[in-house]
């Protein structure tokens, strides 16, 4: 995947007295997939089910240690302010497996 | 699409205190190079630091990505407009060759940095993307005044600010769309542009394609991408990434205080970083030693740079100036070096007499580190 795939707009330059012509052309490009690894553990399907609809699971894995309460409150923000569709009675086990595996 | 983990072989340390601080480094994003990967999905991708070891401009394939939301992977041009509305004369609807033929051309070298670069590296650690440093980078970026597209439409009176929108949008109902302001004063700046041009290219789709805000010397969060919305406000910003985040303690805190106020963060404090040597790296015991890096002024010129630690204090040379938002390389030799050096670094001040803190000013997001970067070389 080395290399820009992406063939867009040129930037041509006309003459000096007017302004340089820009081309806009349509852009397209394919993402890598998300293989969604999450180490084994209790908790790991809700961690699943619940917390990589909107992004990888790097997301919470690549935190640096933090407490259950901190996860617990990460959770809540994420229900709160982002409104990730949770199911409330998911969160111990994924405030549990986020402690286990970090 | 190819399934990354496959690609994975080779991972980089990004030397984040108490980990996790292995990422993995790969070439497999479209149109970029060798990219520290901090999340596939929407993409997090950090620039290693080797890629500022020559020269003053990031070239596309290695400029780091930011996406809060899901980006989308394709735009068509001609279908494309960029809406411009609330407090203006005539609102208005704008096809890509309209913003193009708004006003004269202008091309402005500008670094954009991520707020929370060198987020990772906080002490104590906070939560949120773990940056390295490498979430910077510096391009000539090619467009029109953002003051002559708000012309067209005539900026109504009142006006306090100007926000943008893009074509990422959240993927949940009423969840805050990723929105930026600036004061009109910094709207109105011959400097700050409507871009469609990134190092005489087009915007990559991953930086925004087919057009981005560029603000020099402020924070890349304002640089909204794919541009669709151009909205003058006549009061505050009270939308989320305005009003709730991308904040600062208005004072300095510490770790332990809870309720303080907090202001945006805005402008580019000075930072140095040595590119030529990695922390650890050896150096020949008993020869001269030089050392180089890139420097940069912030929202101000970069007026000095000195070499610090070991008791040393030692002014550096700088390299060709390329203007007052760009990377400035400087250079500075010591002579014949018998021991280890411990905890050296580099120290930037700016034109306006702001200069980088010893000690990391903490703060809960971690946005806006410009503490000394510190290293150290062994001797062998
Ligand atoms: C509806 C979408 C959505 C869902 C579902 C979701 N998140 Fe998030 N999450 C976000 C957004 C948006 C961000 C901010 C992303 C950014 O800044 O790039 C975020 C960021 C984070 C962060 C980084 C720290 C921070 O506060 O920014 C962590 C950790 C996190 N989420 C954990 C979780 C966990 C655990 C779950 C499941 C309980 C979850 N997320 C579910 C949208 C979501």
């Amino acid at each position: 995947m080395r290399g820009l795939i992406i063939i867009a707009a040129a930037l041509a330059l006309a003459g000096c007295e007017s302004e340089p012509k820009v081309t806009f052309t349509d852009a397209a490009i394919t993402l890598p997939d998300d293989p969604l690894e999450l180490p084994e553990g209790p908790g790991r399907e809700a961690v699943l089910e619940n917390c990589t609809a909107c992004h990888s699971p790097s997301t919470m894995l690549q935190q640096p240690k933090v407490s259950a309460e901190k996860w617990q409150s990460i959770a809540e923000k994420m229900i709160k302010v982002y409104k990730a569709p949770v199911d409330p009675k998911a969160i111990p086990q994924i405030v549990q497996y986020m402690v286990a595996v970090q | 699409a190819p399934v990354l983990a496959q690609e994975l072989g080779q991972m980089i340390d990004l030397g984040l205190p108490g980990g996790p601080s292995l990422r993995p480094l790969t070439p497999a994003f479209p149109g970029k190079g060798e990219m520290i990967v901090q999340r596939i999905r929407p993409p997090l991708l950090e620039t290693p630091m080797e890629a500022f070891s020559e020269g003053t401009i990031t070239p596309n394939d290695r400029m780091f990505v930011r996406w809060n939301w899901d980006m989308p992977s394709a735009v068509k041009a001609a279908d494309h407009r960029v809406a411009v509305g609330g407090a203006v004369k005539a609102p208005l609807s704008l096809t890509l060759d309209d913003i193009a033929n708004a006003g004269e051309h202008v091309e402005v070298t500008a670094i954009n940095q991520c707020a929370g670069n060198g987020r990772g590296l906080s002490e104590p650690r906070v939560t949120g993307t773990q940056w390295g440093n490498g979430a910077m980078g510096c391009a000539k970026w090619t467009g029109v005044r953002l003051k002559d597209v708000l012309a067209k439409a005539g900026v109504a009176a009142g006006a306090t600010r100007v926000r943008f929108a893009g074509l990422d949008v959240p993927l949940t109902d009423g969840a805050p769309q990723f929105i930026k302001s600036i004061p009109l004063d910094i709207a109105m700046r011959d400097d700050v542009l409507v871009a469609w041009g990134m190092n005489g290219e087009p915007l990559p789709l991953l930086h925004g394609y087919p057009l981005r805000i560029v603000v020099p010397g402020w924070f890349s969060t304002y640089w909204v991408k794919m541009l669709s919305t151009i909205e003058v406000l006549t009061g505050e910003d009270d939308s989320y990434y305005v009003a709730k985040s991308y904040r600062m303690p208005a004072a300095p805190i510490t770790p332990d205080d809870k309720d303080f106020p907090t202001v945006s963060i805005t402008t580019m404090p000075p930072r140095a970083f040595i590119t030529s040597h990695a922390d650890g790296a050896a150096l020949a015991r008993g020869k001269p030693l030089a050392l180089e890096g890139i420097a940069m002024g912030g929202d101000a010129a970069l007026a000095r740079v000195d070499l610090v630690g070991q008791g040393l204090e030692l002014p550096c040379e700088l390299g060709p100036d390329e203007g007052r938002y760009a990377f400035r390389r400087w250079s500075v030799t010591l002579p014949a070096v018998m021991q280890d050096l411990a905890g050296i670094g580099v120290r930037a001040a700016n034109a306006n007499g702001i200069v980088q803190p010893e000690t990391l000013v903490w703060n809960p997001s971690g946005y806006a580190r410009n503490v000394i970067e510190r290293i150290t070389l062994r001797a062998q």
